[in-house]
């Protein structure tokens, strides 16, 4: 009695299951995590060079939907790290509020396989990268975005636009942060829609360390960035990879940050995407 | 002769940790504000706890204003078990565990979801951790529950536990090195004419009042939070002027 009681609980279960999943199948661009996030808009040459190059060095791959430049972290990295820099079409349980993926199948595609005129090119169109944005509404979103209060040294937050459509992006440790970002923008004038990239970091014990280690070697040595509760230094940690953002002086200062982050203990590797400022 | 010994010691080490328990004075677990003292003693200190006009005349607060160690340099939180001080005159054989259970398991629930988006809470200190603590002052002995108040899938307490005089008074401590960052005060009276009366009052429609309360001061806990992280002028400049989006007109090349 006991035991067909389990079973049928089991099956119950497992039914619900199967109702309640809904499988996607779409044309999507393969991309390791760093350059999903911050190469936002068109895939150029350039941003498969970063793919490739990024995902060698161990940013995680991740799927972009082509047809709104949605960035889904999947459940399983091995079936993505055949196509890293390729078109697919992936097939799985996607979650798009949450930005993931339990990946089904992937299977690689040909840039012709999507029809002119069809939504999904958009994103393969380079001209699109050409459609100019509103510079206020740009400098509108920018004075928005840093005004934030809940950004720490250990958030970056990043936007583009296409025409009117405005792409969020980066990494945040604060849930608050990506909601605030949206509705912080999505009120401004000239702004169409939006894509929430935005991607809530863990706070695992070892990245936890790592940040803490990070930000005192380059406080350090490099002091003059961090002013106050702030900096112009990002440092990002995900998975025991360190991720540096934002603007230095020199390139000096900027090997001087890689030397100082890749003596952190237990970082793995360091992405050093520090600009030089021009002039 | 060497068993009559053992046996002599094993009742004596027996007959003595008796009598200890049965002299030994019941220490009831609740702390008591003493009758002289304007604060519980929770905090260690309090001359550095001013009022905040962000907030309101019921709150005193301090920030650390050292920028290693402000508010803005951590990023998630420990939240303490809530302690429990009772009013001065309250009858403390009245005030059960059970009571004590039910008003601090609430109250630190609602912490949780109010600071939780913008601090996200862990299980263990450490670096970048802040750890939360919190009391509630000024519990008292509340009216007779009647049976009929209380539905049956919530058990009702002995007594119900009157929190109209009730205030807050916690602080956010460096989880490694316990040093001071923020703190907080609150003596809003926002438990006015409310009681708790059953051991999950959260369900029960009759103490509404007693939930709203707990929310509200979760609440102002966030809103000291959210002050305190605002920009000043001077970062306001700053950070403007440093916030550069990366996008695909962005030159930068992965090293």
């Amino acid at each position: 009695m006991k035991v067909q009681f389990i079973a049928l609980a089991s099956l119950a279960v497992s039914g619900l299951q199967c109702i309640g999943a809904e499988i996607n199948t779409f044309p999507a661009y393969i991309d390791s995590d760093i350059c999903a996030r911050l190469m936002l808009g068109q895939i150029t040459d350039a941003r498969i060079q970063c793919s490739q190059k990024t995902f060698k060095d161990g940013s995680s791959p991740v799927v972009v939907q082509l047809k709104d430049n949605i960035v889904l972290t999947p459940n399983k990295e091995k079936l993505l790290k055949e196509h890293v820099g390729k078109l697919a079409e992936v097939s799985g349980e996607a979650k798009f509020d949450r930005g993931t993926i339990k990946l089904e199948s992937v299977k690689q595609i040909e840039p012709s396989s999507v029809p002119a005129g069809d939504p999904n090119r958009k994103l393969m169109d380079v001209r699109m990268s050409k459609v100019p944005a509103s510079a206020p509404v740009m400098e509108k979103i920018r004075h928005e975005l840093a005004m934030m209060p809940y950004i720490s040294q250990f958030d970056f937050i990043s936007f583009t636009m296409v025409g009117d459509q405005v792409i969020l992006t980066g990494w945040t440790v604060r849930q608050t942060n990506r909601s605030e970002a949206y509705n912080r923008i999505k009120s401004i004038e000239g702004v169409g829609g939006i894509t929430n990239n935005i991607e809530v970091l863990p706070l695992g014990s070892n990245d936890m360390q790592i940040r803490a280690g990070a930000r005192a070697a380059l406080q350090r040595h490099l002091s003059r960035y961090f002013w106050g509760s702030g900096s112009d230094i990002k440092i990002i940690v995900k998975n025991g990879n360190i991720i540096l953002l934002g603007t230095v002086a020199s390139k000096t200062d900027s090997d001087i940050a890689t030397i100082q982050c890749n003596s952190v203990p237990f970082a793995f590797h360091v992405f050093n995407l520090l600009q030089v400022k021009k002039g | 002769m060497l068993n009559n010994l053992k046996t002599t010691y094993i009742a004596a080490t027996v007959l003595l940790a008796l009598s200890a328990s049965c002299t030994k004075p019941q220490e009831s677990s609740f702390k008591r504000i003493s009758a002289d003292q304007q604060f519980s003693g929770f905090l260690k200190e309090y001359s550095e706890l001013k009022p905040n006009p962000k907030i309101d005349d019921n709150a005193l607060t301090y920030v650390n204003r050292d920028a290693q160690k402000h508010l803005r340099a951590y990023l998630a939180i420990v939240v303490d078990p809530i302690e429990v001080y009772i009013a001065t005159n309250a009858d403390s054989a009245k005030i059960s565990e059970a009571s004590k259970t039910a008003v601090t398991n609430y109250f630190r629930h609602a912490l949780t979801n109010a600071v939780g988006d913008a601090y996200p809470i862990v299980e263990a200190p450490g670096p970048l951790v802040l750890r939360l603590r919190t009391a509630l002052v000024g519990v008292d002995v509340g009216g007779a529950v009647n049976a009929g108040d209380v539905p049956a899938d919530s058990k009702p307490l002995a007594h119900a536990v009157n929190i109209g005089k009730v205030g807050v008074e916690m602080e956010l401590v460096d989880s490694v090195t316990g040093e001071r960052i923020a703190a907080m005060i609150d003596k809003a009276a926002l438990g006015a004419g409310a009681e708790v009366g059953a051991e999950q009052f959260s369900k029960v429609n009759k103490f509404a009042a007693a939930r709203e309360a707990f929310d509200e001061w979760a609440w102002r806990v966030r809103q000291f939070l959210d002050v305190s992280m605002q920009l000043n002028p001077e970062e306001t400049a700053k950070a403007l002027q440093s916030y550069r989006p990366y996008g695909a007109d962005s030159d930068f090349n992965p090293q």
